[in-house]
């Protein structure tokens, strides 16, 4: 039936494509019907064509990479502020009694309280823009880096530090040869969601921050003027960075640490 | 998570030292960090009046109905993407194309297709809440002991039977977890729709409209409740769902967390 195996191989792929293609196809085909005949004005449910120009129009002018930079400028400094300070606190939780004695319950009640909700507290607190942006992301990443963490420094064997002591390891040794490593598939879990929330709480906080620039605030923008084509082509490149941001960081992470040290089977 | 009463009011009487030291330092003026002496009586005059519960009405309200809607179309496309192949390859990509996408990069959107007000919040939460049913669901689907269905088979039981008597609880634990992630990811749209697609209700109207008038009181008070709701839905009604389903048969052991 195949002549040579590059045929096969080819005609394979070939098949993967149509079949990854496929629900796009009909998903896209349905819009387009809908935009057509649908009770909406094209003014506010655009076809296809105009997303995709609007996409190529606002990526060809700078305007999109300009937006997504800012983004996740802001996403990377904020997640960074809430690991280290969720990492530390986290550990401390799980190393000290009175540490744990003291936050389980704040983070207990602080956990469920959406991130976003305090943010009309923080810009009256730090003004408009980039600061209470950044610090709004920071705090809705510690919540779930402090629980894992926590969770994490508890979870390692207790059999370990004391085989570790006995063999004479001084506390130093003993927190970076045996405590961070047997927690650290829990910390990767928890940056893991305190990174999905960043990128939840990002997007809405430059809304509502009314930052000068940034992909959240290019759709709520675009909103005033009607621009639907506009938002949704931001839509379409909030949804790449994302998967982006899932693909290419943590899963990535997670082979080069805790996979390859054993801790972890993929 | 047990911890004694005295530990509890320990640690919430340290926070509201701390608070009380930060709102009386002069950092920010009074007006922005009210001490708590102004903010208690704020959160028992909304208690009292009433309108906490209002708002805790609309939210709820909201929620409710974006988290039926999502449950209602998310556990039957997962549980066809477990069994049939073809509806998997068909919904997965989609999904893991949409899922990443924040809910509330879609607000502006929904306000202009459906308005301001219960509909665009509504929309909003089924959005948030739906990928994480399915995702769940599916998951929980296949991960149905192989063993069991060929069991049921075996001893004659239709597709109907193998299906209510062991696909369905055989899934629970997964689907209620999935229920558990919706309803985290709903509180969040919820309260984030509410503060921009406002309308005259709801914890994050309160919020967002607080900001208008400095009532910095009245924003605390209300974050405090939502954190309260929040605790009360996941120790109340999540896990004593599960205490009554998926540990009684045996499924999983009584979830602590």
């Amino acid at each position: 039936m195949f002549r040579t195996p590059t045929a096969y191989y080819l005609r394979r792929a070939a098949q993967g494509t149509v079949q990854l293609a496929l629900p796009f196809v009909v998903v896209a085909v349905l819009w387009e019907g809908f935009a057509v005949f649908g009770p909406f004005p094209p003014r506010l449910f655009p076809r296809i064509e105009a997303i995709a120009s609007a996409f190529v129009r606002l990526m060809v002018s700078g305007i999109l990479p300009l937006h997504t930079l800012e983004t996740l400028l802001r996403l990377a400094v904020g997640f960074l502020l809430g690991a280290v300070v969720g990492v530390t606190l986290g550990m401390l939780m799980g190393r000290y009694r009175w540490a744990e004695d003291l936050f389980v319950p704040l983070v207990s009640v602080g956990n469920p309280i959406p991130g976003l909700a305090y943010a009309p507290l923080f810009v009256l607190w730090f003004g408009l823009g980039n600061l209470p942006a950044v610090l709004l992301v920071g705090f809705s990443v510690t919540f779930p880096v402090v629980v894992n963490t926590w969770t994490g420094v508890k979870a390692v064997k207790p059999l370990w530090i004391r085989a570790a002591e006995t063999m004479g390891a001084s506390d130093r040794q003993l927190f970076r040869k045996v405590v961070l490593p047997g927690a650290l598939p829990y910390v990767l879990t928890g940056l893991r969601l305190g990174l999905a929330r960043a990128w939840r709480v990002v997007i809405a906080v430059e809304m509502l921050t009314s930052v000068s620039i940034g992909l959240g605030w290019l759709i709520f923008g675009a909103r005033e003027f009607l621009n639907t084509d506009v938002m949704l082509a931001g839509i379409a490149v909030i949804g790449l960075v994302g998967l982006g941001l899932e693909k290419l960081v943590f899963e990535r992470i997670e082979r080069y640490t805790v996979v390859r040290w054993g801790m972890l089977q993929r | 998570m047990k911890r004694s009463a005295i530990g509890i009011i320990a640690s919430f009487g340290v926070a509201a030292l701390v608070w009380e030291a930060f709102a009386r330092s002069g950092l920010f003026s009074s007006a922005l960090s009210p001490s708590l002496a102004v903010i208690v009586p704020a959160l028992i005059q909304m208690i009292v009046r009433g309108t906490i519960f209002v708002h805790v009405g609309y939210t709820l309200y909201r929620i409710l109905w974006g988290l039926g809607l999502a449950a209602l179309v998310g556990v039957p496309v997962g549980i066809l993407m477990g069994r049939f192949k073809a509806v998997e390859g068909f919904v997965l990509p989609l999904v893991s194309v949409l899922s990443p996408i924040p809910s509330l990069a879609w607000v502006p959107v929904f306000i202009l297709w459906f308005g301001l007000g219960d509909a665009a919040s509504v929309a909003l939460v089924f959005y948030a809440a739906t990928f994480p049913i399915i995702l769940n669901t599916w998951t929980g689907v296949r991960s149905v002991n192989r063993i069991w269905v060929r069991a049921a088979e075996t001893m004659g039981a239709g597709a109907g039977d193998l299906f209510r008597k062991v696909v369905l609880p055989g899934s629970l634990p997964f689907v209620i977890a999935g229920l558990r992630q919706a309803f985290a990811r709903s509180w969040i749209a919820v309260v984030g729709g509410e503060m921009i697609a406002a309308t005259s209700w709801g914890l994050g109207w309160v919020i967002f409209d607080s900001k208008e008038f400095l009532r910095t009181d009245v924003m605390l008070s209300t974050l405090v409740i939502i954190g309260f709701l929040g605790l009360a839905f996941e120790r109340f009604i999540f896990q004593a769902v599960e205490r009554r389903t998926v540990a009684r048969w045996g499924m999983v052991r009584t979830a602590g967390t």
